[in-house]
């Protein structure tokens, strides 16, 4: 079992939080799995955790449609905070809409970090979806 | 003897009043008085002793014949012409007589002349003023006529003849020519009048028809006027003109005239010609109708301030004047008139250059066609459009909504559905057993949501009715009465009993029960909610309802363009739906009315709703 130090689970769907956290149990030992209910609180913890010098997690799940901050307004906070280490995240989510892929395409060609975009129902995860797979790099 | 007599017969003749002569057989100038010697501008002694013929060289052949028959016994008469030695043409009439001596012998010929140059120019000056008279008969066609009451003779000139279509020797008399006249208005006017001129002394001119003999209708003026003597009526003179060629012409010009006035008064245009100063000089029934007169004459010298506004008419000068400086038309060019009563129309006006014989501008020739239904329909269609447009755009909106809900519930299905399948633990089961029951509630709750949107939005057409607001409030808090009590809700009604809104009863009591509900589930968590309540109408009877908390407020730079959306909500309140706001602005846009929001941080929010009084 892969063993990874801190997961974030940003969605406000408790079925889906509930399925990433089974099929993550499936292939990684993790102990610190948090949720949040929407992209704010997540950026607030984020910031915190950095403002205290603690540990930014490796994988980030990341749901579109929230209340209060949605999963883009998200990101776009996200990208400006000052983090060193190449995050994984994944987009999951259920819109089919042409548009939300476009907005992938967009900041995943302006960030270092690793995007990736899943539509729902997800039914597995990956290891490929846990550590980045940028093999060439 | 001989010699004296002749001496002393000379002296007398030399005096003698009348240009007089005496000639011998052998045409030799015997005696001579001065006048004659004058007459002829002659030398007295040389003239005496020559011959007649040497004196007078042009004379002709006819003049001696005469003299000759003269020294036979006759007595001769003539008229000749002769140039005088100052070579001016002279016409005189001669009279010769045989001049006898004591015995009765023919011994010449005495010659009296008498100057009749000026006679004679006269009687050339008449006939040339006769001639002139012809002519101009001929050329006028004004014939003459008389009817002498004493002899019952009637004359006609040529002329009058040639008019009735007869020969030259027609010989008419007063039944005859009064039968020439058109049977009917024209022979029984024709007849009272010469009657009245007869009995009356009356002159007439009337314009009437005559039938000549061919059967040729023509119509000519007749004129006449009774001549007196002895303080009677003796004869009626006058005159006859063939005016057929005009009366022609001018019926052709008024059936012109007529089928042209016909042809723009039923055009369904508004037809007006104006002269260089911009007066109305012709309009046709449209412009009059749309000006509300009834006679065109109302209209005829009136310029276009007159008839409106100065700032239109200011403009429609110009538009003439430039029309006619520079002879170019303006077409069809979309024009609003208002009227001094305040009526606005739209029209297309088109301007022509009115040019006189020499293409000098002499007015405008204007044509305008009334489009304000026209503009009305296509702004309504256009307004049409932007509805249709919005709806659109709202149900691409919807379906968006629609597709996204209802795949984030099959997509948790499916995993669920997925999970299960492969579950070997009982417990795990009953869990995701659980799970899959509750997103079943959750697509149960989110359809029926989607279901009253789409009442909403099919039930435009929902009757409105006049609705006393604070009965509204009142209802709507009585149901809420356990609620607010909970969370010790304050609230302040400062709306007029008076007040009445037309609305959809079953809208606004859920736009009401929705805002106030809102106002107290975002409440600020370190004080009591505070509601105020008020409305009032606005000037164009519009209806202002505004519902103003103290809660803790939203963020409009970041969420008012999603603040009426499906499925957004702002706080972290887990009953917030993200369905009331997107119902209430659907409510209310389908009544026709409005709503906004203002809000602040920490502070409060107001929502305002604008209801409008349209059924």
């Amino acid at each position: 079992m892969t063993k990874i130090n801190s997961i974030y689970i940003i969605d406000d769907d408790a079925i889906t939080l509930f399925g990433i956290k089974k099929l993550l149990g499936k292939i990684v030992t993790c102990d610190n799995i948090y949720e949040f209910k929407n992209g704010k609180v997540a950026i607030k913890t984020l910031l915190h955790q950095i403002e205290l010098g603690k540990e930014v997690p490796d994988v980030i799940f990341l749901d579109i449609n929230m209340p209060i901050m949605d999963g883009w307004e998200f990101l776009n906070e996200f990208l400006k905070l000052p983090i060193d280490k190449k995050i994984k995240i994944n987009i999951i989510t259920s819109s089919i809409d042409p548009c939300d892929k476009r907005r992938w395409m967009e900041y995943k060609a302006i960030t270092e970090h690793h995007l990736d975009f899943k539509n729902k129902p997800i039914f597995s995860i990956g290891i490929e979806d846990i550590i980045k797979v940028r093999v060439a790099s | 003897m001989k010699t004296n007599t002749l001496t002393t017969h000379g002296f007398v003749i030399k005096q003698l009043p009348t240009a007089t002569a005496f000639i011998d057989t052998n045409f030799k100038l015997i005696y001579a008085s001065y006048k004659w010697i004058e007459y002829f501008n002659l030398e007295y002694h040389s003239s005496l002793s020559k011959h007649l013929f040497e004196i007078f060289t042009d004379a002709d052949k006819e003049w001696q014949e005469c003299l000759e028959k003269c020294f036979k016994g006759n007595t001769e008469q003539g008229l000749q012409s002769t140039k005088n030695t100052a070579g001016k043409e002279k016409w005189f009439e001669w009279s010769n007589v045989p001049w006898y001596d004591d015995e009765e012998n023919i011994i010449g010929a005495i010659i009296q002349t008498d100057d009749v140059t000026h006679r004679i120019a006269s009687e050339l000056k008449l006939d040339k003023l006769e001639n002139l008279l012809k002519d101009q008969s001929e050329i006028s066609k004004v014939g003459t006529w008389e009817y002498n009451l004493i002899t019952e003779q009637v004359t006609w000139s040529e002329m009058t003849k040639k008019i009735h279509g007869v020969a030259k020797d027609f010989k008419p008399n007063l039944e005859s020519a009064l039968n020439f006249y058109k049977r009917g208005h024209s022979r029984n006017t024709a007849a009272m009048l010469v009657h009245n001129g007869i009995d009356k002394g009356e002159s007439w001119n009337i314009k009437s028809q005559i039938i000549t003999p061919r059967g040729k209708e023509k119509w000519v003026v007749s004129a006449g006027k009774p001549l007196y003597k002895d303080g009677k009526v003796t004869r009626l003179i006058g005159t006859f003109q063939d005016i057929s060629t005009q009366v022609e012409a001018e019926i052709k010009t008024e059936e012109s005239a007529q089928l042209l006035r016909t042809l723009i008064d039923n055009l369904p245009l508004n037809v007006y010609i104006k002269d260089a100063e911009s007066r109305k000089v012709l309009v046709n029934q449209s412009e009059c109708d749309y000006l509300g007169v009834t006679n065109p004459k109302e209209l005829i010298g009136k310029t276009d301030a007159d008839l409106y506004g100065e700032e239109i008419a200011t403009i429609s000068r110009d538009e003439d004047l430039h029309v006619m400086n520079s002879k170019k038309s303006i077409i069809a060019k979309r024009t609003v008139n208002i009227k001094k009563d305040g009526k606005s129309t739209s029209f297309l006006t088109s301007k022509l250059p009115w040019l006189d014989i020499h293409g000098q501008s002499q007015g405008i020739i204007g044509i305008s066609l009334d489009i304000t239904e026209l503009i009305q329909k296509e702004d309504q269609l256009r307004d049409l459009i932007n509805v249709t447009a919005i709806q659109n755009k709202k149900l691409i909106n919807f379906a968006h909504i629609v597709s996204h809900n209802l795949r984030s519930h099959t997509a948790n299905f499916s995993m669920l559905l997925d999970f299960l399948i492969n579950e070997k633990v009982a417990e795990e089961k009953t869990r995701i057993m659980d799970m899959l029951s509750h997103a079943s509630v959750n697509l149960m709750d989110t359809l029926e949501n989607l279901n009253e949107v789409v009442d909403i939005s099919t039930n435009v057409n929902l009757e409105k009715k006049p609705i006393g607001l604070n009965e509204q409030i009142t209802k709507v808090e009585q149901s809420l009465s356990a609620f607010l009590h909970k969370n010790k809700v304050k609230l302040t009604n400062h709306i007029p009993d008076d007040i009445t809104v037309k609305a959809v009863p079953a809208y606004i009591e859920s736009i009401v029960l929705n805002l106030m509900t809102n106002a107290v589930k975002y409440k600020h968590p370190d004080r009591d909610p505070r509601i105020i309540l008020s409305a009032r109408k606005l000037e164009d009877n519009t209806i202002l309802f505004s519902i103003q908390d103290n809660g803790v407020g939203i963020d409009l730079n970041k969420y008012g363009k999603k603040l009426f959306g499906m499925y957004k909500t702002f706080h972290n309140n887990s009953d917030a739906r993200g369905i009331g706001l997107y119902l209430v602005k659907n409510q209310i846009e389908a009544m026709g009315g409005n709503i906004v929001a203002t809000s602040e941080v920490d502070k409060g929010s107001t929502f305002s709703v604008y209801f409008n009084d349209k059924d």
